[in-house]
């Protein structure tokens, strides 16, 4: 009973609203609204046979190498500015002003430092992610119980132990919840990183979709996307389940009282 | 069974919203065309703020609409791929765009229909309003250099790249050597000066800016594919042209007579543009003006379609005759 009605209550809305696309469309002759049948058809030839290692791979593996990037320096970072208030005080105001500042906007500068290449692209992608990440770890640091660092401290842990064993564990589920966060901006980003100074990838060619006025193609690699987004979020909800275990079991335990 | 029961609703809900929009999507196509108070008619037309738009901005000062019982609203896209599909939901009732992008949208099915002439090349070679240029001390120094380089293109597979791809090949170089990557025509000048790119095909003011840093021309991608190229066009959708075949006449009508305007009135060109671009003075007196002729020069549509092809752009040539009025 629970499978089958969770995959029924999971599946229930997608598959009516690609049955409503469907029927919506079917008769349609309008030129930016093909037929979803139409669509669907063109998935096949446009992305199956070449595209995906030569525009879908490239693409995603720049996504991992800036999200990695974002997710380095934002833990980094954080733990540093979470564990000194002189730190913080410091840093404090050039983060708020280059948190303020949009990636896209940071493209022409990027291109020049970082030139046209993969680099730049992968620069956009951490320069966006970085931010929920570093905040929600700063906050998560932060947020740690004093008197369990004291009681790190009066054991005299090591520096790398108290790190990881008590900062790094209690602010885990707030610089999860900004890893997550990350993740769609890394979406977003590695679409609008392709609209400049591109020549291959899976934002730059549904682009190129839309420019040439191949629509059916544009709308298969609007799709692609958001399947991509989805696979995304599943993993790393999967990864997340792995490395937050302890922590989800304490809160059902505590709900339960 | 409460959950059940919202998941449920918002189904409902979701599809309701989701038909509502794929209702909307399939409408459109234009052909009403408002009436303003004083009786001319509101026609709203979908330009790119560059030089090549100036005649329409003269006209409309000049008056040369009014006189035409038309009320003229410019409205500004971002290019050709962002107007087409205005002009095709009826947003607009004309655009401008240049012909690459029309015979691709063509090709591809949609009905775009060609009104007047845009803009041309001017024909001098040297002094065009596009450009190839490289940095200073670069070792390209003519059109087939160009094979094996890195060069900045605003679209690609689109008219920069097919009339370049066309002087390379004149040239006696290998066009499919060349690695095209897309930059905004703004991003250009600093991304030559800085050695991102081996070479950057500008327009106006583009090519002004560049070489005053130091960048050199090394082909006039226009004037060397054909000096009277039309680059661009001013159109409407099939659907527009039908429902209103004597408003696309005196749009026509009063599209010419600003291309004449402009083409006699250089200096008037040089302070109209100040007035829609950022263009400063200095700039906007030194840059190089196109040719705006009022014939629709088939030859060159021609000529374009053939270049895609050659290229891959396209697949087949259009029925260029089906695009004219």
């Amino acid at each position: 009973m629970t499978a089958l009605s969770r995959a029924a209550q999971v599946l229930a809305l997608p598959v009516l609203l690609v049955l409503a696309w469907w029927f919506a469309t079917a008769n349609s002759t309008s030129f930016y609204w093909p037929p979803l049948s139409e669509i669907l058809g063109s998935v096949h030839g446009t992305w199956f046979e070449g595209r995906l290692t030569t525009d879908v791979l490239p693409s995603l593996g720049r996504l991992l190498a800036g999200y990695a990037v974002a997710v380095v320096l934002g833990v980094g970072l954080g733990v540093l500015a979470g564990s000194s208030r002189t730190f913080r005080a410091i840093a404090e105001p050039p983060l708020e002003f280059l948190r303020a500042i949009p990636p896209p906007v940071l493209v022409p500068i990027l291109i020049l430092l970082a030139g046209v290449g993969d680099q730049m692209k992968i620069l956009v992608i951490a320069t966006g992610c970085l931010w929920p990440i570093l905040l929600n770890t700063i906050e998560g640091v932060r947020a740690v119980d004093p008197v369990l660092r004291d009681a790190a401290a009066a054991y005299r842990l090591s520096l790398p132990t108290r790190v990881r064993t008590v900062i790094l564990r209690g602010a885990s589920p707030q610089i999860a919840a900004g890893c997550r966060q990350a993740l769609s901006i890394g979406l977003i980003l590695m679409v609008i990183s392709e609209m400049f100074a591109a020549t291959n990838g899976l934002g730059f060619t549904t682009i190129q979709f839309q420019r040439s006025f191949a629509i059916p193609e544009m709308w298969s690699g609007i799709i692609l996307l958001g399947v991509i987004g989805v696979l995304l979020a599943l993993v790393f909800r999967l990864v997340e389940g792995w490395l937050l275990g302890w922590y989800h079991a304490l809160r059902a335990a505590e709900r339960k009282g | 069974m409460t959950r059940w029961g919202w998941t449920l609703r918002a189904s409902a809900a979701a599809v309701i919203a989701a038909a509502a929009l794929a209702g909307c999507g399939a409408g459109g196509g234009g052909g009403e065309v408002q009436q303003n108070e004083a009786g001319l008619d509101e026609v709203s037309v979908g330009v790119i703020p560059i030089l090549d738009v100036a005649p329409i901005y003269l006209g409309q000062e000049q008056g040369f609409f009014e006189d035409q019982e038309i009320e003229l609203e410019l409205e500004t896209g971002q290019g050709g791929a962002a107007i087409v599909p205005g002009v095709e939901s009826g947003q607009f009732q004309f655009g401008f765009s240049n012909n690459t992008s029309l015979l691709l949208a063509k090709e591809q099915g949609l009905d775009v229909q060609i009104v007047a002439a845009g803009n041309s090349s001017n024909g001098e070679v040297g002094s065009d309003f596009g450009a190839v240029v490289v940095p200073k001390g670069s070792d390209i120094k003519e059109p087939a250099d160009l094979a094996g380089a890195r060069v900045a293109v605003n679209t690609l597979n689109n008219i920069g790249s097919t009339t370049i791809n066309k002087v390379v090949r004149d040239d006696g170089g290998d066009p499919t050597a060349i690695d095209y990557v897309e930059l905004g025509f703004p991003d250009m000048p600093a991304a030559v000066a800085q050695g991102q790119v081996d070479a950057a095909w500008v327009v106006e003011p583009f090519v002004s800016i560049a070489t005053g840093q130091g960048a050199t021309p090394i082909m006039s991608n226009f004037a060397e594919t054909d000096p009277e190229l039309m680059v661009a066009s001013y159109f409407t959708s099939g659907a527009t042209a039908e429902a209103n075949p004597e408003l696309v006449e005196r749009f026509t009508t009063a599209m010419n007579e600003s291309l004449e305007y402009a083409e006699e009135n250089p200096n008037e060109v040089r302070r109209i543009v100040q007035s829609y671009t950022e263009l400063d003075a200095a700039t906007a007196e030194q840059v190089a003006l196109p040719a705006w002729p009022t014939e629709i020069n088939t030859d060159s549509l021609d000529l374009l379609a053939d270049l895609a092809v050659e290229d891959g752009a396209m697949e087949e040539k259009p029925d260029i005759e089906a695009m004219l009025p």
